[in-house]
């Protein structure tokens, strides 16, 4: 049977296709969109806001850290409980939530596409396993290819293409997205109890973390990848490393993209945008990054803006999580994964009446304001690192209103008025900007508005946001209101939310990306790798790579090597 | 005043797998104000579903009373099934007659609760203020917080007559704990503020506590050896050595008080 749908008379916004508030009909016929209807189901959206589904470009949701953060957080498990309906699970937690309410929550809140940021390659099945428990979103993982030994090692010997054919294998074995960096080399010098900048070298492996930067997004190019390398840089958190972030981005300046993109995707640039030598001098440094991104068109950013209140860190770089519990005394945990990474996770409490957290708070707007081109830039709370995504529609509000953000800002330290810039700048953003910061950058960047994300346009996916909101509405509270709970969410031609309750909760599909590489390349380069396996690994070759069953829903993109 | 009687339906928790009954929902202060059939109509969870309170408890209600303070509710029957009597609870009086299951006072904010027999692990947990009174043995974490929080009690008073299990009072933060028997490992276990008075024995009290203070009126076995002593001091005519710990938590956040004899 053809299920067809009329969406009438919304104000949409689309921006990818250049619709900004246009009164238009959105038409979808078996989950797509089409140019016409003819027997559709109709939802009368007269007057509101209609966006396509949004699309986060980074957040913690699935895996081995996620869980490990929920089991050793059970404070956080009290909160937000909801019993199961006859459409949902029960639902727990807040800056951890169970599978099921991230699923929920997020579809809520208008959003259909969700990436998981850091897969470790090694727990690749845990977290297709929890990506499979996320009802209604559709996912996908980038694996961290970067503290590798057969990384560093392929870097430092200079075989960039014997590094490509690793990163396809790795993809490919992973079931994964692209290629994910978390603190180049660092992670690795962890396990040494040590940490690296820029241009130390890795103990051992004698290679700088700028090599393993240039390295990995070189070796990405090779393929027709639709997402650049996606890259946490060193020294996060630490005052003063916006030099390190800006040094970053400058390594991958001379490398062409496959195509229209970034070729390198900078993530939560809030952690990577401060000045000063302590915590006692730190400063917003917001200023010389906006300035970096507004000059250049090879980077892209997201935000990774602060919610105040309670959250759980969590990271793959290991030694700034050590950092952090020195700094609270809180609880901590700390694991190693044998070859490939590390992680750590720590409690964290982000509050308005600390001079640090209040800068921080402010950074993340202010990228957002300073930068001029909204297409460079996605928002993001690198959830739950700086906060739940339960928190978006909050910085969705206080970017719309410079009122909500003075009102904020008094009741907070008063080093924002010294040490930061947010209070001296006056832009606002409209409706179309946020529907860009929040689904079309992010599916630009990815890559995914040609699979039919992140846009209405005729053969994209029915994915629609419908909000209770009036284009005109200009009060803060509202605004916040309506983003928290869509007056009706579509995924995929069927309504899942309807007036803030989810409805139905379709399994989402799992994206990833084959590399196809050279034979003899492949070849050459595994038997490098079945050596690591041979001498290295706790598990087998035969038992690595992530099998066909754990993706029941795949969607595949072939990612060529560019001849 | 107004009483009202609830008596636990023998069929409920008779089963093999003894169901446990929730009653978080009947507080004097929830309960104020409703007539019979209106509390009999409460809902009360039993296992995993959602039941009346009528369908559970035989129900009687007799007097008046002009406000939560004056309802006085007495709980019958076999309550070692029965979670969360009195969680929660702002005004009133909860009398249970028998051994009571986890979480009774938890949560409690004003009130009184007496318990006619022992209380299950939780009691008290995370308490703000009332009064707790288990006339038995009391159970682990007596006024603890809940796993993974940083604060448990922060008021009110609580009395047990007989002794209380392991961990009393941890991460305690205000609020009065008496217990007239002995207690198990780990009394004051991250103890902030507050006072704890044990008038039998005590294993290891006030390991990393940074503040508050306890008393034990019996022996101490394995004393923390992070405990400095600091004076001798006169409590009712006895004395007592009087040690500043737990040095384990950094000699300036070190400012728990500990009694020993």
């Amino acid at each position: 049977m053809v299920e067809e749908l009329l969406i009438r008379n919304g104000v949409v916004y689309d921006p990818i296709n250049g619709v900004n508030g246009e009164k238009k009909d959105i038409c979808i016929r078996d989950g797509k969109v089409v140019e016409e209807v003819r027997n559709p189901k109709v939802i009368d959206a007269e007057g509101r806001v209609v966006m396509p589904g949004g699309v986060d470009i980074h957040a913690h949701i699935a895996g081995g850290k996620v869980n490990a953060g929920r089991l050793f957080r059970p404070e956080d498990g009290r909160k937000g409980r909801e019993a199961k309906t006859k459409v949902c699970r029960a639902q727990s937690g807040y800056s951890v939530p169970n599978t099921f309410a991230t699923g929920y929550r997020y579809a809520k809140m208008g959003y259909t596409f969700v990436m998981e940021a850091a897969m470790p390659p090694l727990a690749a099945r845990h977290t297709h396993e929890e990506i499979v428990d996320i009802p209604i979103l559709d996912n996908a993982a980038l694996p961290l290819i970067d503290n590798n030994w057969m990384t560093m090692e392929y870097v430092k010997s200079g075989d960039t293409d014997l590094l490509a054919a690793y990163i396809a294998w790795m993809v490919k074995a992973t079931k994964g997205y692209g290629v994910k960096v978390v603190n180049p080399g660092g992670t690795e010098a962890w396990a040494w109890a040590k940490n690296c900048d820029l241009n130390d070298a890795v103990p051992y492996f004698d290679v700088t973390p700028a090599e393993i930067v240039k390295g990995l997004a070189e070796a990405t190019e090779k393929f027709e990848m639709p997402h650049s390398i996606h890259v946490h840089g060193n020294m996060l958190g630490h005052p003063g490393n916006y030099e390190v972030t800006t040094s970053t981005y400058d390594l991958v300046k001379g490398i062409k993209p496959y195509r229209d993109r970034p070729t390198m995707h900078a993530t939560h640039t809030q952690f990577h945008s401060y000045g000063g030598t302590t915590w006692a001098d730190f400063e917003s440094k917001a200023g010389a990054i906006a300035d970096y991104v507004n000059k250049n068109e090879h980077v892209s950013i997201d935000l990774g803006s602060v919610i105040l209140g309670d959250t759980t860190t969590m990271t793959a770089d290991g030694p700034m999580e050590y950092s952090l519990y020195q700094i609270t005394g809180r609880k901590w945990t700390n694991h190693d994964v044998e070859l490939e990474t590390g992680s750590g996770i720590t409690p964290f409490l982000y509050s308005g009446k600390v001079s640090v957290h209040t800068i921080q708070w402010a950074i993340g707007q202010e990228l957002a304001l300073l930068i001029k081109d909204p297409w460079k830039l996605a928002l993001t709370t690198d959830h739950p690192n700086a906060g739940p995504f339960i928190g978006y529609p909050i910085i969705i509000s206080m970017l719309m209103s410079k009122r909500r953000r003075d009102e904020s800002a008094e009741d907070m330290h008063s080093a924002i008025y010294k040490r930061a810039e947010l209070p001296s700048i006056d832009r606002e953003y409209d409706l179309n900007e946020i529907a860009i910061i929040t689904r079309g950058m992010a599916a630009k960047t990815l890559g995914l508005h040609e699979h039919g994300k992140g846009h209405l346009g005729v053969g994209a996916d029915g994915d629609v946001a419908i909000y209770d909101l009036s284009p005109e509405e200009r009060e803060a509270g509202k605004i916040q209101k309506a983003f928290l709970n869509t007056k009706y969410t579509i995924k995929g031609g069927e309504v899942v939310v309807k007036d803030g309750e989810v409805v139905a909760a379709p399994a989402g599909k799992t994206y990833f990306v084959t590399p196809e590489c050279d034979e003899k390349l492949t070849e050459e380069m595994m038997t490098h790798l079945k050596d690591k396996f041979e001498h290295y690994y706790s598990v087998t070759f035969n038992n690595y790579p992530v099998q066909d069953a754990y993706v029941p829903n795949p969607y595949e993109i072939k990612a060529p090597w560019r001849s | 005043m107004q009483t009202i009687r609830l008596k636990l339906k023998e069929e409920i928790t008779s089963g093999i797998a003894k169901i446990p009954v929730e009653v978080d929902s009947l507080t004097p202060d929830k309960l104020f104000g409703k007539n019979e059939a209106e509390i009999k109509a409460v809902k009360v969870w039993w296992g995993n579903k959602e039941e009346n309170t009528g369908d559970l408890f035989d129900v009687s209600v007799e007097g008046e009373a002009a406000s939560a303070d004056e309802v006085k509710i007495v709980m019958e029957g076999d309550l070692s099934r029965v979670k969360h009597i009195g969680d929660g609870m702002k005004a009133g009086e909860i009398e249970a007659l028998g051994d009571v299951d986890m979480h009774c006072g938890a949560m409690m904010q004003g009130g009184r609760v007496t318990v006619k027999g022992n209380a299950d692990c939780w009691a008290g947990r995370e308490m703000r203020g009332g009064e707790l009174i288990i006339e038995g043995d009391a159970g682990d974490n007596l006024c603890a917080m809940y796993r993974g929080e940083m604060t448990g009690m922060t008021g009110g008073k609580v009395t047990v007559g007989g002794d209380a299990g392991e961990c009393v009072g941890q991460y305690m933060a205000g609020g009065e704990i008496l217990i007239k028997g002995n207690a198990g490992i780990l009394t004051g276990l991250n103890m902030k503020g507050g006072k704890i008075t044990i008038e039998g024995d005590a294993i290891m009290p006030g390991a990393d506590m940074t503040g508050g203070e306890i008393t034990v009126k019996g022996k101490v076995r394995d004393m923390m050896p992070s405990f400095k002593f600091v004076e001798t001091a006169t409590i009712e005519g006895e004395e007592y050595k009087k040690y500043l710990g737990d040095l384990a938590m950094m000699e300036k956040r070190a400012k728990g008080v500990l009694y020993v004899k």
